[in-house]
């Protein structure tokens, strides 16, 4: 880590030329790599990336610079260069007096990636492997990935900001390809979260395995999904792809400001039923997009977005907040040291309703139960948004005809969360890696089982009729 | 950095492993420098310098491969690459076909870095970001937002040097811009995308960037969705570049010899209509996906994967190549110096046809020209399913007569090659890959 003299220093070099705000991001990171496929580890890769990124602004104009090399001359040299891009202001650097603000959210990583050697490691690659191939003999291939990264950060502002963190992620994760004939078909599973080693011993590597290879099975039977508007009934277990994409990009704070959301200037309206209250929380304990502190340094917090309908906050990171004179809710987070930080989504979720799930399904007429989603995009500018449905039935009168694949659900954002008429009372989280001005950020969401009156389904089946038989499961 | 240092760099890697006791060592050093500016209002909002250097080290210990990385380059950090390549090695499995590359004969010349980007001042690059505002602003007084106008250029020195001798290294640049823009009309929000990229600053033109970035968003004002049915699918080069993107996957000898390749064992049968070619060119002049060597080293090439609708073979790095009996088509990629050398694609491009766009659309009764695509990252590139969200322009008698969104495209790869039934002559390229407009004879479309 680096000596606080120093990075005042650098600090005070970047304000030099008149800025009103700059900000020293240091970050180290090792990672670990292991893949397995064709039944064996094939790589293993481990490596230190390590540099500095510094933000200067100078009311609305930001420049960032980064840098791996580390020297001190160097790093002043870089800091003047952010320093001089930056347009001129008449404010004159103060001395820093450098403090620590609180974080809502203590934890300890209780098996650090570091103290576990390579064969563990593989081991339970293995143990994925391996169940996974002893599901079903037309189990072709089976990659297993799994990672780990320990990001140290220093981040230092001339709001006096000091944050040093130590931040661990591990994840596994199983793709498994099944064929027959020649139909090929895929089943995904995956496990992460801010944790050491100990996320592969509360979470059953070989389970993983077996659900990612059921899937793909399962999937060889499936039939084409169908074309059109039909009713959907999203399972708590399927993940919360359709929040993250049908409002949570949406709701960050620079798209608002720019006009480029159709949430903007909706504060205090009604934009979802009743039914509906969004969170975003980094705060969760050992989930995927948890932290202490945001990439500027903010403690993270729970925030409500949506409550009972009602839009009542964005995401903020430093810099919108600071354009309405306002506090950062935590959500500035960037890839790496070469990034400057942007509004990001945490952990977001659906709130949890009151009904039973399995009645909300039994009382399907006749539509989509998607019990696992897969990716998604959105257009925030119009609402338009997609996401992928990785495991999905057609449903009759509350009984499940037959599996479906190549499905995607189509819908726009704000119509979809006034169409939501029946929420359940259980909650599912997936986690996921979001991309946003090509920047990966980890996060996870959640919803409960929600009742959706109508998506576009978009298959090649033809238009549903209902008229398929029953197959029980 | 200077060459000098950077080929000393290497060589000292290539020491210490040999210190070692590893016989078989492969150092990959880059050094790259990075400028965008993002402009909107006529303002610079956002201005990023940078600079990285890196060092990837890939060992053959035992027939074990170990790989590790390295963005510190003092002598202590190279030691413990050493150390942690030679540690990964030790618990990979034992396979006979992991080789290095020997040196070949001779690489390619080939002019890859222009002097005149970086001559230019920083002011006249910014007065380039605020013209492609200003072009795509003028297009249309509609036109009323900026997401985002930028100018982005970079340069970069790349080395691999290998135990068995081979000294290879280029330099490299490429700039370009592009522009996301909104249109707005009553309450309807409408964007519009455009970009280039070249390798030469004389052949940006940041109007037609632009204008062309406005005129997509206005053109979907007020667009709505259509009731669902099967009809021909017009995709202009954009969209069928991006489903190159997903194709790439499919080519790969990697994915082949794991069974994640619908095409396996498919080479010389008819996989795609007679009117389809498509190839991989890393020594394309002008084209930012060419260069000397691949990422192990060898020298690229043209390699034709589908030539008039028959496969004819695909992507190597010098592992597969081996596994299949084959010499590497030079197609080993590295995303960073932080991964090993996979095999992934240089220049991939669709051959161009004899018609031009205006006659396809011409020709169609009901049809949709689609111009947009959401969600393609979940396209499956094993199964070859895909269903995207969608939209466009409705074609009815021969003329686009108004904007569609909010519907849904689904079908099979495998299905959507044989399905090409008119290819345009208009090959596009968007930074390494490249297309024409094409036909599919039918699809199925969602909507209400």
């Amino acid at each position: 880590m680096m000596d606080r003299k120093d990075i005042a220093r650098i600090l005070e070099r970047a304000m030099g030329q008149g800025a009103d705000f700059a900000e020293f991001f240091w970050e180290h990171k090792v990672t670990t790599a292991i893949s397995c496929e064709d039944n064996r580890i094939e790589r293993i890769n481990s490596g230190i990336d390590e540099g500095v990124g510094i933000r200067v602004m100078s009311g609305d104009k930001t420049s960032y610079a980064y840098t791996n090399d580390l020297s001190l001359h160097r790093l002043l040299e870089v800091a003047e260069v952010a320093g001089k891009a930056a347009q001129k202001t008449n404010r004159s650097f103060r001395a820093l007096d450098f403090t620590t603000p609180v974080s809502n959210l203590e934890f300890t990583v209780e098996k650090s990636p570091d103290t576990v050697d390579i064969k563990s490691k593989a081991a339970k690659v293995m143990e994925a492997n391996n169940a996974a191939r002893a599901v079903d003999p037309r189990i072709r291939q089976v990659s297993v990935s799994y990672g780990d990264v320990i990001q140290k950060v220093t981040i230092a502002n001339t709001n006096d900001i000091f944050v040093e963190d130590t931040r661990v992620r591990t994840r596994l994760s199983v793709n498994a390809v099944a064929a027959e004939g020649e139909v090929i078909q895929t089943g995904f599973q995956s496990v992460g979260g801010i944790m050491g080693f100990e996320l592969l011993e509360e979470n059953d590597p070989a389970s993983l395995g077996e659900k990612a290879a059921q899937r793909a099975v399962l999937m060889l039977s499936a039939k084409p999904a169908p074309t059109g508007k039909m009713p959907v009934v999203m399972a708590g277990q399927a993940g919360g792809t359709m929040v993250h994409e049908a409002c949570g990009h949406g709701l960050e704070a620079d798209l608002v400001q720019k006009k480029l959301s159709v949430y903007a200037g909706k504060k205090g309206e009604q934009v979802a039923s009743p039914l509906v209250t969004v969170i975003d929380d980094g705060t969760l304990p050992k989930k995927f997009g948890s932290l202490r502190y945001d990439d500027e340094g903010h403690p993270t917090e729970k925030t409500v977005l949506i409550n009972k309908g009602i839009l009542e906050e964005y995401m903020y990171d430093y810099q919108t907040a600071r354009e309405e004179g306002r506090e950062s809710t935590g959500n500035g987070r960037r890839e790496s040291y070469k990034d400057r930080p942007i509004p990001r989504m945490r952990n977001t979720y659906i709130a949890p309703g009151k009904e039973d799930p399995e009645q909300m399904i039994k009382e399907l007429k006749y539509g989509l139960l998607v019990t696992a989603m897969g990716g998604g995009q959105v257009n925030t500018t119009n609402g338009d948004y997609v996401f992928d449905v990785a495991e999905g039935y057609l449903v009759k009168d509350g009984e499940i005809l037959h599996p479906v694949r190549g499905a995607t659900l189509t819908g726009n954002g704000p119509e979809t969360l006034q169409l939501v008429e029946r929420v359940g009372k259980d909650l599912g989280f997936t986690i996921g890696v979001c991309g946003k001005e090509g920047q990966g950020a980890p996060v996870s969401d959640a919803q409960p089982t929600m009742s959706i009156k109508e998506l576009i389904i978009g298959g090649t089946g033809g238009p549903g009729n209902g008229q398929v038989k029953i197959r029980r499961v | 950095m200077t060459e000098t240092k950077y080929l000393s760099l290497a060589q000292q890697v290539l020491e210490k492993s040999k210190d070692k006791g590893i016989s078989l060592a492969e150092v990959f050093l880059v050094d790259s420098e990075e400028l965008t500016i993002q402009v909107a209002r006529q303002k610079v909002e956002n201005l990023k310098l940078a600079q990285e250097s890196g060092l990837g080290l890939r060992v053959i210990v035992d027939n074990r491969l170990g790989y590790a990385f390295t963005s510190d380059l003092s002598e202590e950090a190279l030691n413990k690459v050493v150390e942690m390549a030679l540690h990964n090695s030790r618990e990979s499995v034992s396979d006979a076909n992991w080789e290095l590359p020997a040196p070949p004969p001779a690489y390619h010349e080939m002019a890859l870095y222009d002097e005149r980007i970086f001559e230019t001042p920083l002011e006249e690059k910014i007065l380039f970001a605020q013209e492609i505002e200003e072009a795509a602003h003028s297009f249309d007084p509609r036109v009323k937002i900026t997401e985002r106008t930028a100018y982005q250029d970079s340069r970069y020195q790349i080395c691999i040097f290998n135990s068995l001798g081979l000294q290879a290294a280029y330099r490299g640049s490429y700039c370009g811009g592009y522009a996301v823009v909104v249109g707005k009309e009553n309450d309807d929000n409408q964007t519009g995308f455009a970009m280039q990229y070249a390798l030469s600053y004389q052949e940006l033109d940041p109007v037609k960037i632009g204008r062309e970035a406005g005129q997509k968003a206005i053109r979907m004002l007020g667009a709505k969705t259509i009731p669902s049915a099967r009809m021909p699918v017009v995709m202009d080069p954009y969209i069928v570049t991006n489903f190159l993107g997903i194709l790439q996957n499919v080519f790969s000898g990697e994915a082949v010899l794991k069974g994640k390749s619908f095409l396996k064992g498919k080479e010389g049968q008819q996989v795609a209509n007679p009117l389809v070619t498509i190839i991989d060119d890393g020594t394309m002049p002008g084209r930012l996906g060419s260069s000397p060597f691949d990422g192990e080293g060898i020298p690229t090439s043209a390699t034709p994967l589908i030539e008039e609708g028959k496969l004819k073979g695909f992507l190597h790095n010098s592992y597969t190549a081996k596994k299949f009996g084959l010499t590497s088509t030079g197609n080993a990629v590295r995303g960073s110096y932080k991964g090993t050398p996979e095999v992934g694609i240089t220049n991939l491009y669709l051959k161009p046809g004899p018609v031009s766009p205006e006659d396809i659309i011409k020709e169609i009764k009901k049809g949709l020209y689609i111009t947009d695509v959401m969600g393609m990252h979940t396209a499956n590139p094993i199964s070859g399913d895909f269903s995207l969200g969608a939209s466009g322009l409705l074609i009815e008698n021969g003329e686009m007569t108004r904007p569609v969104r909010g519907v849904a495209m689904a079908g099979n790869l495998k299905d959507l090659l044989l399905d090409i039934d008119m290819v345009g002559n208009d090959l596009t390229f968007y930074v390494a890959k490249g297309a024409p407009t094409i036909r599919i004879k039918s699809m199925s479309i969602s909507g209400t």
